[in-house]
């Protein structure tokens, strides 16, 4: 086999990097720390990763990049780039040069240049912490003890030396929230062990002990220390963000936030799970690119808290199932087989340095929240313990929306949950021009219902599109998509079944042949140098997205007992930026009156930051795990049905009586008669047990 | 005749329209004028189920439209298929273009809307269908598929962390020296057409009409390769 290694130069950013004769551009890249978007995970068929062949000699860096460096489109890369050459031609640019980063192989040096459109680095995270009011009873506490040095008359270890102290400083140092010490049982982890004696005389004989659970001390301080700090972080599928606090007052120190690097690997959570069980160590590498990153994110936020991260002394760290397991190094393979079992439900203390952190202290502990199911995480359950659905009289749907979705529905009787796979379309992907919430991406969109004329704002700016100084839109995200529809729906230009009233005319209307769009904006020249349409196969990958999400709604609803629920809250960063009232004219949520639709924000992040902050709401998750009921969706009898009708917008049958005078009349489409006949299926009712 | 393509022209826009009872009544009508039901399955019945198809590439009709273009195929389908047996005898899945599959969603998925309408439009499309549910181990299928004497064995997986499966299998039915035996289609929302090259597997179609027309096209190939051999 050749070894031969040929350069490659990453533009604009610069970033040369030695490659290996055969390898994908995209790989090549990722390994030198570019990060190419890819949603369709390598099959060339998403377009996310496309790049420029930058031809010509390039003396300054000794490298000559020609069309032949870069192995030939295959099939499926022509297929890709023939319905999209009149477009570029149209734009003044060459075809040729076009090349899909995934499939695009190195033969020799070359030069490419990565568009804004295909970089991955510039998602705007959404995610900052909320105002919460927490009880603080931290799991930790620092007690100040002075010793009485050791002497040959008396030549006591030091361990026992601190512990016979501790035994007197206990009740005298206590509050109300601290746990008291288990003298007898008390213990010390090996790293501090290994300072003990050092650090005692380094600080005459005057020590800070830091103690966890009232039974172990993890870490020692020469002289006094009152600052005890944790962190806690939230593993989104696309963003990492965590919270340096304070465990005596509660406060947030410092917030960081950054892209999962994983995203490199595959957008969605099932390519990396086959990438974990395909690849040789892939596993491994999941675990390892995760780890680095949090340690890094570790540093950066305790620097901004002026701290080193090696203060850090207990971590609460939560995410879907999938994260939880690639953070652990467990096997992700039986997550998503049926029966779709998880390694683990209960929750865990797990010593950062052996989960493969560096970043914290030595006797860091990391806490890791109860795992409901393989589809409904310690994140979910984080949402529990923020929004605490467990705690009320009315009837609450929780709603976090994402590639899959997980829904809660209950009260203080009774908590039901469910997961469902909406696919990639909430999330920009199978969308002709979709793309994530970057810079540029339209998320919000509001169509005339007199002159049918749309206008949008793009992320990043405040300003709609109609308004001077507008920034150009790029592509569309997962809002965006979810407001077109909804838009398109309320002025009559779509029907409830989703298909183009191609009876009303607007300017914006395009009709081709069979082919029907509507377009929502001129994009920019940089980038796509077409308008941004939303087509009628786009309506139809929101339509089956949404789909099941009602439908998962609804199977809760129906084993509750209850017609709708009280109140609904929209969880995750996703679930921020939707319209509420768009969203229920689509029909992804059930009715419910508008003003009892919430966007919550990250939840999970919030119910990490309070099981780190409060011990007993660790306790209150694992009674909840006892408490959740869950529902095995496609399991279900008749859901085949129930999504037919789900198709429609908002719905074939289901009435939504709090939508009155927001959307267009409906009447009933004959199509269910057609269907069903006369008798349109329902939910059986289990009975009461 | 001119005759005929009054008929034909009546059944195929029963088909596009979803219509069973005006797809049954045009069917009866073509087959008491005589027409032969190898044109009213071709020239008609699949001609309108083309027009379903491409509907369906464009975004115009849906899975409701899609369900109903079916239960129109198969009222028809079932008043044509007695014609063809009594015409054709033992040729009449040769001259039809169908045969026997056998269905299944692949062992450790179970969704199963898509593998459901795949079914139900290859019966609609009068194939014999033997349709297993939801995480059936490889094995089982191949079983089903040597005890039916299938011509075709069809899998789906939704999740992309199941798809291997579907290669599992193509590589057993190697093992078994059987692959000769079956024509393997798959599918899924995962799959795709370099999926099914790299695996091995015969074809996989983007919706339901075109996996009728992938059916029918397996089992041309395989009546020339077998007669070739033969």
């Amino acid at each position: 086999m050749s070894t031969q290694k040929h350069k490659i130069i990453f533009q604009p950013m610069g970033i040369r990097a030695e490659v290996e004769h055969g390898m994908a551009v995209r790989t090549a890249a990722r390994q030198a720390g570019v990060a190419i978007d890819s949603i369709c995970g390598e099959k060339a068929t998403c377009g996310k990763c496309k790049v420029v062949l930058q031809r010509g000699n390039f003396p300054k860096e000794a490298i000559t990049s020609l069309d032949q460096h870069l192995a030939p489109p295959g099939a499926n890369e022509i297929k890709y780039w023939d319905r999209r050459q009149k477009g570029l031609i149209a734009q003044g640019e060459d075809p040729s040069a076009f090349r899909l980063s995934c499939q695009a192989r190195v033969l020799g040096d070359v030069v490419v240049f990565v568009p804004k459109s295909s970089r991955s680095v510039q998602q705007v995270v959404r995610k900052a912490a909320r105002e919460r009011n927490i009880d603080v009873r931290p799991m930790l506490r620092k007690i100040y003890v002075e010793l009485d040095p050791a002497t040959l008359a008396n030549p006591l270890a030091d361990w026992e030396r601190v512990k016979a102290a501790l035994s007197i400083a206990d009740p005298l140092t206590r509050g109300p929230n601290d746990l008291p010490l288990d003298i007898p049982k008390l213990s010390i982890d090996l790293p501090a062990l290994r300072d003990l004696q050092r650090i005692l005389r380094q600080g005459d004989w005057r020590i800070t002990v830091t103690v966890r659970g009232g039974h172990e001390v993890v870490r020692v301080e020469p002289g006094f220390s009152d600052r005890l700090a944790g962190m806690s972080i939230d593993v989104g599928t696309t963003t990492i963000a965590g919270h340096v606090c304070d465990l005596h007052s509660g406060e947030v120190l410092a917030t960081a936030d950054m892209m999962n690097p994983q995203i490199g690997y595959g957008e969605d959570i099932m390519s990396r799970m086959s990438f974990a069980a395909e690849e040789d160590r892939g596993l491994e590498e999941m675990h390892r690119v995760l780890l680095d990153s949090i340690d890094r994110l570790a540093r950066q936020a305790a620097r901004q808290a002026g701290m080193k991260a090696s203060e850090i002394v207990e971590l609460v760290i939560v995410g879907n199932t999938v994260m939880h397991h690639f953070l652990l190094g467990l096997d992700t393979l039986y997550l998503s087989r049926a029966p779709y079992v998880p390694s683990i439900h209960a929750s865990l203390d797990v010593r950062a340095r052996d989960v493969g952190l560096s970043a914290a202290n030595p006797g860091a502990v990391v806490h890791l929240l109860p795992v409901t199911a393989s589809f409904v995480g310690p994140d979910n359950m984080g949402v529990l313990l923020a929004e605490a659905p467990h705690e009320q009289d009315e009837v609450w749907l929780i709603v976090d929306v994402g590639t899959n979705a997980e829904l809660v529905l209950g009260n203080r009787e009774r908590l039901i949950c469910t997961s469902t796979p909406t696919g990639p379309a909430f999330e920009g992907g199978h969308i002709e021009y979709g793309m994530r919430a970057a810079e540029g991406a339209i998320e919000s969109v509001q169509i005339d219902p007199q002159t049918l004329l749309p206008r949008v704002k793009v992320v990043g700016s405040e300003l709609w599109s109609d308004e001077p100084g507008a920034p150009p839109a790029r592509g569309i995200c997962g809002s965006g998509i979810i407001e077109a529809v909804a838009e398109l729906y309320r002025v009559g230009l779509v029907k409830p079944d989703g298909q183009f009233d191609l009876s009303r005319s607007s300017p914006n209307l395009e009709i081709d042949g069979d082919k029907v769009a509507y377009v929502l904006t001129e994009s920019s020249l940089e980038t796509i140098g077409r308008p941004i349409p939303i087509t009628q196969e786009d309506v139809r990958q929101i339509q089956l997205a949404k789909a099941p999400l009602y439908v998962a709604a609804k199977y809760l609803l129906n084993r509750f007992g209850v017609e709708r629920p009280d109140r609904i809250l929209l969880a995750g960063g996703f679930g921020s930026h939707i319209d509420p009232e768009k969203a229920m004219l689509l029909g992804m949520i059930p009715d419910c009156p508008l003003d009892r639709v919430h966007a919550v924000g990250n939840s999970a992040g919030d119910g990490a930051r309070i099981a780190l902050l409060n011990r007993d709401k660790r306790g209150e998750a694992a009674q909840l795990l006892q408490r959740l009921e869950r529902i095995e969706l496609p399991a279900q009898p008749g859901f085949q049905d129930q999504f037919t009708l789900a198709l429609h917008i908002p719905h074939m049958v289901d009435p939504y009586p709090n939508l009155e005078g927001r959307s267009p009349p409906r009447d009933i489409d004959p199509m269910v008669y057609r269907l069903f006949g006369d008798h349109i299926p329902g939910i059986d009712r289990p009975k009461p047990e | 005749m001119p005759n005929d393509q009054k008929y034909l022209e009546k059944i195929k826009q029963s088909i596009i329209d979803g219509d069973d009872q005006v797809s049954a009544a045009a069917t009866r009508e073509a087959v008491e004028a005589g027409v032969d039901p190898l044109e009213i399955l071709n020239n008609g019945l699949m001609a309108g189920a083309n027009v379903v198809g491409q509907r369906f590439e464009t975004g115009q009709y849906f899975l409701p439209q899609l369900m109903l273009a079916g239960r129109a195929l198969k009222a028809a389908m079932a008043l044509v298929e007695p014609e063809l047996k009594e015409k054709y005898a033992g040729e009449a899945r040769a001259a039809s273009d169908t045969g026997v599959v056998v269905m299944a969603t692949v062992k450790t998925d179970i969704h199963d809307i898509g593998k459901n309408i795949v079914s139900s439009m290859l019966t609609a499309s009068g194939f014999e269908v033997y349709d297993l549910g939801v995480d059936v181990p490889i094995k089982t299928i191949i079983a089903k598929a040597q005890e039916v004497n299938a011509n075709i064995i069809g899998c789906s997986a939704l999740l992309t962390t199941s798809m291997p499966f579907m290669r599992d299998l193509v590589n057993l039915l190697e093992a078994m020296g059987e692959r000769q035996r079956f024509k393997v289609m798959v599918g899924g929302a995962s799959v795709t057409p370099e999926f099914t090259e790299k695996i091995g597997a015969d074809g996989t179609a983007r919706n339901a009409v075109k996996a009728v027309q992938l059916a029918q096209r397996l089992i041309r190939e395989q009546r020339i390769e077998t007669g070739a051999t033969a």
